[in-house]
């Protein structure tokens, strides 16, 4: 007999968005039950964030620039410009008392006052070599573990359970013991964060593999803008776990320094200062730029053009930058080597459906919160807000509604689904090899897309599901730590999503932000300022165009080249 | 062209032993042996995905952030923890898990009784006063006793060297809680008594002050210095249990005679049974303890500007 637990709100995911909704839907009175793939505050992306933005109403130049940013620049304007209101709202009221309140401390002057980046608009740090995230993360973790909610760390969540009208829980693995149990929710929020693994060449580390968009595509949900996904362009080529060590294109904190991007001849191609005045857009401006000289033949996309920061005095890099000292140890000298680079999958704009004012998404009981949703690209300071508008939704709902009885059938099944895999032998595919042949072929897809290599991918996404994932073989049974099983796992969920994620940029017939396809080289504002949305029902894939209003920025062109527009 | 990357004249080959265990399945722990191609700058976490990812084995092992902050991947490498996401690979390396913590499985240990014991720690600040706003007046200057044990990324890799922490059931919490609970014993905004929690629930004083936490730290915490040092100066005041105690009545001693006694200390803090007795005497017969000493002794000659000292530094 499976166990069940109950929960009021169940909530998926360890980081800035998850954590919050938690301790939100703690304080409005329900019962809450955290559910992580890695562990509470340390696994996905909020651990990554180097200062968080500081948004004051009273600056009018800085408040309109802001807007700029958030919706022109980071949203291409696909961002929901009502919800950036409130979010500016929650930015200046309530994240940094929230945070500060439980001991996060933000740097300030040995006179008082606090230590501001003034380089782009105005960002504060907790660290000076820009981790703020683990800093954050750490006191946010410490306040679940304080307050006594339920957390299941290193469990997976294998489905969403449906009784055909709402969501009322989901099955889960405990991969550290093997145990699948079963929660069963008055509201569900999924706050599972970026897919930030489905590319050979990935930011994201290995439990991001976009389990939220496969549990929401296999439960029915909306996705939408799925294909709007963003690429690094300065992360080290190898060795491979090297990737991880993004030198951005933004000032080193503390400093108006940045690095700088130089083409196979030695030309440098891309510095923030010149090439993205104000720090507008620096990343999809980057990725445009490496593109011409790609196109010119003075670069690849996996190699071939360097970064560093030779320009700038060692001793800045190296009290300013994280990475300096690891750099050193592997015997670099950071005032003279520049680094060998290669795009880098790195976090998607488009998720989960959702209307932002409540975090509702298509299915009834089902909230989405953070980089898993549609409606912002991301960053822990939305995702808190998120967090917090998802958590108190869900708790409300949760307390006033009814507890609806679980399909058995449905459990039974996903059971037999998740325990076979647990199948040893020499004969079959190893899982990981199923996880890096999916990372593979989004990779050769890569940055210019086309209506032909899109179909190409998605015949390939189509031959792992039927030829590689029924004939996964393991190296052991054993239900303890399992690897294996875990991969297998995984990979199902990365063909799921990444399936939707081909179908949605073979809808969308544009140029917009970091989805480039050369066959629509063109930003259309006319027919594609919406979300371009995706739902598979019964088998059958869907879609949908929902507009996107613009009250308060609109782009001053409906039709613009791809290569000349600035965001 | 530019400066371009150094040309390198390091091994060809990593030779790496992995410790795989699997307690559910397995009688011993066994290690097995590969070998795996250098490349320049390798990292030891290259080494265990390239094994993992091309050698066909199946084995576990955790990191999560890859970049030194999330601090899950620490292993013992030869015989020392490391972050293995922090430190280039050797060309001969043996893998093995954390000690001081329940394994799991191969190379991962379990977080589980750390994270209960940091919740019993009351892990974040406690205010009496009502937060007003953002930003509250604070300084660089008033948050220094805290700067290092700030960017602690609870790795656990001085709790997996601390030999309090191999004795079984002292109660101690072990070097990496008491990071956390200094930051918030030195934190000005903190109004909770943690000198009580760092005495009763920590037992800092179960602390011998050999500084291998400090030698493994990543992060180069000052653990010792910054951390326990401080809690056990907070604790040792009103402290009720053995070691504030002996603290408390040490610092009496040197206050008042400018000097420790063996035997007074002893008797003060460790009371006498029927085994003191016995090794006391021996003690008196082989001179090293003074009976007219204990029992009658004069302040040294500089025990007025001990005193002085102290009673400065104290304000």
């Amino acid at each position: 007999m499976v166990e069940v637990l109950q929960t009021d709100v169940l909530v998926i995911g360890g980081g800035a968005a998850g954590t919050n909704a938690a301790l939100k839907a703690a304080d409005y009175g329900a019962k809450v039950t955290l559910v992580v793939k890695g562990l509470l505050g340390k696994s996905g992306c909020s651990i990554f964030a180097a200062f968080t933005p500081y948004f004051q109403k009273t600056n009018e130049d800085l408040r309109s620039k802001r807007w700029r940013f958030m919706i022109r620049y980071y949203n291409h304007y696909l961002a929901d410009q009502e919800y950036c209101g409130r979010l500016e709202d929650y930015m200046c009221e309530e994240f940094y008392p929230d945070l500060e309140r439980i001991g996060v401390y933000w740097r300030r002057k040995a006179e008082g006052g606090l230590e501001m980046i003034e380089a782009r608009t105005r960002s504060l740090v907790a660290h000076k070599q820009g981790a703020t995230g683990p800093i954050m993360m750490d006191k946010r973790r410490r306040e679940v573990l304080r307050r006594g909610i339920p957390v299941h760390e290193e469990c997976a969540v294998t489905s969403l359970i449906t009784d055909g009208e709402r969501v009322v829980g989901a099955t889960v693995l405990d991969y550290r013991h093997g145990k699948y149990f079963v929660i069963r929710a008055g509201s569900t929020i999924i706050a599972t964060g970026h897919s930030d693994y489905l590319a050979t060449r990935a930011t994201g580390t290995r439990e991001q593999s976009a389990d939220g968009i496969s549990m929401a595509v296999r439960a029915g949900a909306e996705l939408a803008n799925l294909e709007i996904q963003w690429w690094h362009v300065s992360d080290v080529l190898e060795p491979k776990s090297w990737m991880r060590y993004h030198i951005y294109p933004n000032p080193l904190m503390g400093t108006l320094e940045t690095s700088r991007l130089y083409n196979s001849q030695g030309e440098m191609f891309y510095e923030q200062k010149t090439h993205s005045p104000g720090a507008a857009a620096p990343y999809t401006e980057q990725l445009r730029r490496l593109a011409r000289e790609v196109i010119a033949g003075r670069a690849r996309f996996d190699g071939g053009y360097h970064s560093g920061y030779d320009h700038i005095p060692a001793e800045t890099t190296n009290t300013y930058q994280h990475q300096a000292k690891i750099w050193r140890k592997l015997g670099l000298d950071v005032g003279k080597d520049r680094l060998e680079c290669g795009i880098t999958w790195h976090m998607r704009h488009g998720g989960i459906n959702v209307n932002a004012a409540r975090m509702e998404t298509s299915l009834p009981g089902l909230y989405a919160a953070g980089g898993v949703g549609c409606h912002y690209f991301g960053g822990v300071g939305p995702a808190s807000f998120d967090g917090k508008v998802a958590g108190v939704a869900a708790a409300e709902a949760a307390l006033s509604g009814t507890k609806k009885a679980l399909p058995e059938q449905a459990l039974a099944a996903e059971e037999k689904r998740v325990f076979g895999f647990l199948q040893a032998g020499a004969e079959g595919p190893r899982p990981i090899e199923a996880k890096l042949r999916v990372r593979q072929i989004m990779s050769e897809l890569g940055y210019i897309k086309n209506e032909h290599n899109m179909q190409a991918a998605l015949a390939a996404l189509q031959e792992v599901r039927e030829a590689m994932i029924p004939r996964l073989r393991l190296q052991s049974t054993s239900l303890n730590w399992n690897t294996g099983w875990m991969d297998a796992l995984d990979a199902g969920c990365m063909v799921d999503a990444c399936e939707a994620m081909v179908r949605s940029g073979l809808n969308r017939k544009e140029s917009r932000g970091p989805f480039y396809r050369e066959d629509y080289p063109y930003i259309d504002n006319e027919y594609w300022l919406c979300r371009n949305i995706v739902n598979r029902v019964n088998g059958e894939w869907q879609s949908r165009q929902q507009a996107i209003p613009t009250p308060y920025l609109t782009p001053e062109k409906s039709r613009e080249p791809f290569f000349e527009a600035d965001y | 062209m530019s400066p371009f990357l150094k040309p390198t004249t390091e091994p060809e080959k990593v030779r790496v032993r992995i410790h795989r265990y699997d307690p559910a399945t397995d009688s011993a722990p066994r290690y097995e042996s590969y070998e795996v191609p250098y490349k320049p700058r390798m990292r030891i976490m290259d080494v265990l995905d390239y094994v993992y990812e091309n050698l066909a084995v199946d084995f576990g092992y955790r990191w999560l952030c890859g970049s030194k902050k999330c601090g899950t991947c620490a292993m013992n490498v030869n015989g020392t923890p490391k972050l293995v996401c922090w430190e280039p690979a050797d060309p001969d390396m043996t893998i093995e898990p954390l000690n001081n913590l329940p394994l799991v499985r191969d190379l991962v240990t379990s977080r589980d009784t750390y994270e209960a014991f940091l919740a019993r720690l009351t892990p974040t600040l406690q205010r009496e006063k009502e937060y007003k706003e953002f930003p509250e007046p604070l300084s660089a200057v008033d948050m220094a006793p805290t700067a290092h044990l700030r960017e602690c990324i609870q790795c656990l890799c001085c709790h997996s060297v601390c030999p309090v922490l191999q004795q079984p059931d002292t109660g101690f919490a072990g070097p990496a809680l008491l990071v956390a609970l200094a930051e918030l014993a030195q934190d000005p905004r903190d109004d909770m008594d943690r000198a009580s929690l760092a005495s009763k629930e920590a037992q800092v004083f179960k602390c011998v002050s050999c500084y291998e936490c400090e030698r493994v730290c990543p992060v180069e915490i000052p653990i010792v210095h910054d951390a326990i040092e401080p809690l056990k100066r907070l604790a040792y005041v009103e402290g009720t249990e053995p070691g504030a105690n002996r603290a408390r009545t040490f610092l009496e001693l040197v206050k008042s005679r400018g000097r420790v006694s063996g035997a007074v200390l002893a008797l003060k803090t460790k009371g006498i049974g029927l085994d003191e007795l016995r090794l006391a005497m021996r003690m008196v017969r082989s001179g090293k303890i003074d009976l007219k000493d204990t029992f009658f002794s004069q302040p040294s000659p500089g025990a007025e500007s001990i005193r002085k000292t102290y009673e400065a530094s104290e304000k």
